[in-house]
């Protein structure tokens, strides 16, 4: 057991260091604005009602939008670019 | 003026004395001429002296009037400057005013014209600081109706007809865009009273797109029940489903460290995810056989010896262009182990399906416990679907328009739920041993989302629950459940001290449940 964990822990530093962090992203320009809108509003009927009724992004101020996407994400294992285009859609409404 | 002055008087006795030498010239011509000569010289004086007097009069007169001229002009320098002085404070003024003029005018065409989204996004940001926080969560109060029908193997029972009230706020915490912290609290005003209880908090750090680090106190990440439908607005039912409710098949929650993540392989929605954790390892209310599983331990606790590990993995296999719905299929699994090297395993699967109005979600899940000194293992076995469908498209033609939009809101479900057991702890039963749902103490009273059936305790218990929710707005509901409680012949009683008896028949069961719940 013990020698599991040590390679799960190695395993996950291994990656974690490997891959870009989430929060580097560059300021998307207008047409990525758009394209993410788009998605989003795509997404965000489906993905929210695989667990329960999708809310309106006006609900929320857009920075509680912030905080709660990152709980879905993790709650949902959603994908990343996902994650963008949703609270990009949601904190548009 | 004395220049003046002194110069008529020059001029005086210059004239005085022309004369004097101009008769002493004539004397010597004529003295018959003298006398009128001087008496002309005399008369010539005096009209010399009033001339000379009123010379002096004009002088003074004049020296006045320039007097009075220099006192005038001193008046009207002072005037004058006192003008200038007016003058150019009044410059000053205007400037003022036209640079006060410029100012507003520039107010005035920030204040008309109307502010970008991005500087009141700013100017909130700057407001609200970089560390931000949020409170959702959920709020409820239900009334339960409970029939009890029957004695389950000597336990007291009545029926019960109960208000009960439950409040879970959750508190987001955001440091940065790559760490948020989850606290969720859940109060309640139940069958014990008021109680709270720590239902999570943990840490989640983002480290990149594929990986997420939870550590901490989490739902238990197997099947889909205990993380994303036990949220009492979340959950289209009152009360759990039979395997995650009073007999729990594996622990609801979980004290370690979990990676998680998710990616798209194919077309927009077409994902797979993982869950992968280690944690303090499963409890037991007891070494029974039978007992119930519960929440966590402590580390010291003599209870477990050894750390759990489990798995999940989920697929998405439909493109969200496809309009085919969403389908969710997914796999768990649970290991550790307990009271000093005893193993506890449990795997699972779940299925999860809507299109349209309709959505159905299903999961069977199995465990297997290794008894202590040779006992036989203690199996258990859990299962439940269940289907809802919004009223949102049907329109009875005899209603008006206004009824039919509150037709709109109803949904109508059902499930179907057992668990399959070999016995059953009569402490469990009584509440003695005090866990349960989040560590609630649960026995034959019904709690906040319990019904509190005898017949949810039987070894083989099976239940088909009939609801009705009335939407409000997404995440506001009022829910109305009845409960048909049909356990099966089968499996056996424990007692503290081992002792099995034969559960025998145990009598069906009817119980209502009717709920408002506001998600926040």
């Amino acid at each position: 057991m013990r020698k599991l964990f040590l390679a799960i822990a190695l395993a996950t530093l291994a990656i974690g260091l490997a891959g870009a962090r989430v929060s580097a992203q560059e300021n998307p320009s207008a047409a990525e604005h758009r394209r993410l809108f788009r998605e989003g509003a795509k997404l965000w009927p489906v993905y929210c009602n695989t667990c329960h009724n999708a809310r309106p992004g006006s609900e929320k101020a857009p920075y509680e939008w912030d905080q709660i996407i990152m709980h879905m994400r993790t709650l949902g294992n959603l994908p990343a670019g996902d994650v963008r285009a949703l609270v990009e859609y949601l904190k548009s409404r | 003026m004395p220049a003046r002055r002194i110069f008529s008087i020059f001029l005086f006795a210059f004239g005085v004395a022309a004369l004097s030498l101009a008769g002493l010239a004539r004397a010597a011509d004529s003295d018959g001429s003298d006398a009128a000569a001087m008496k002309e010289i005399r008369g010539e004086m005096r009209q010399m002296r009033e001339e000379r007097k009123r010379d002096r009069e004009v002088i003074r007169s004049l020296e006045i009037k320039v007097q009075q001229l220099e006192t005038k002009d001193s008046r009207v320098e002072a005037t004058t400057q006192q003008l200038q002085n007016t003058d150019q404070k009044l410059k000053e003024t205007t400037l003022e005013l036209q640079q006060t003029n410029v100012q507003v005018k520039t107010l005035q065409t920030k204040v008309d014209a109307p502010i970008a989204s991005s500087e009141f996004g700013d100017a909130v940001g700057r407001y609200l600081g970089t560390h931000s926080f949020t409170v959702t969560g959920a709020a409820g109060g239900d009334f339960i109706y409970d029939q009890q029908s029957g004695a389950l193997n000597g336990l007291p029972h009545v029926s019960q007809n109960s208000f009960f009230f439950d409040w879970e706020p959750m508190i987001l915490y955001r440091p940065t865009d790559w760490i948020l912290f989850q606290g969720v609290i859940s109060t309640n005003f139940g069958s014990t009273g008021t109680g709270t209880d720590l239902s999570a908090a943990n840490f989640q750090i983002f480290l990149n797109d594929y990986i997420t680090v939870e550590a901490g106190l989490f739902d238990q990440p197997f099947g889909d029940w205990y993380e994303t439908q036990s949220p009492m607005w979340v959950n289209r039912f009152v009360t759990a489903p039979l395997p995650f409710g009073v007999e729990p098949v594996v622990p609801p929650a979980e004290l370690g460290v979990q990676l998680r993540g998710g990616m798209q392989f194919g077309e927009l929605g077409q994902d797979f995810d993982y869950t992968v954790w280690v944690g303090n390892g499963p409890n037991f209310s007891s070494n029974v056989l039978g007992a119930a599983v519960s929440s966590p331990t402590a580390v010291a606790n003599s209870q477990t010896n050894g750390k759990s590990i489990g798995a999940r993995f989920r697929i998405y296999p439909l493109p969200v262009d496809s309009e085919l719905g969403r389908l969710e299929l997914g796999a768990s699994t649970y290991n550790g182990k307990w009271a000093n090297g005893n193993w506890y395993n449990s795997w699972g699967v779940d299925f999860n399906y809507f299109v349209g109005n309709l959505q159905t979600r299903g999961e069977w899940l199995e465990s297997y416990r290794q008894m202590p000194n040779g006992l036989g293992a203690d199996n258990r076995q859990g299962w439940y679907v269940q289907a809802g469908y919004f009223l949102t498209d049907l329109n009875v033609p005899c209603f008006s328009d206004k009824l039919n939009s509150y037709l709109h809101r109803f949904e109508p479900l059902v499930r179907y739920s057992g668990v399959n057991q070999r016995g059953v702890s009569t402490d469990d039963i009584a509440g003695a041993t005090g866990v349960g749902l989040g560590g609630v103490q649960v026995g034959l009273v019904p709690d906040f989302g319990i019904n509190g059936s005898p017949a949810t305790y039987a070894p083989h218990a099976r239940e088909v629950a009939l609801a009705l929710d009335y939407w409000i707005a997404p995440s506001i509901v009022w829910q109305n459940e009845f409960d048909l409680e049909l356990p099966q012949t089968g499996g056996v009683f424990v007692s503290p001290g081992g002792a099995e008896t034969p559960a025998g028949p145990i009598p069906n069961d009817r119980a209502f449940l009717s709920q408002f719940t506001i998600g926040f």
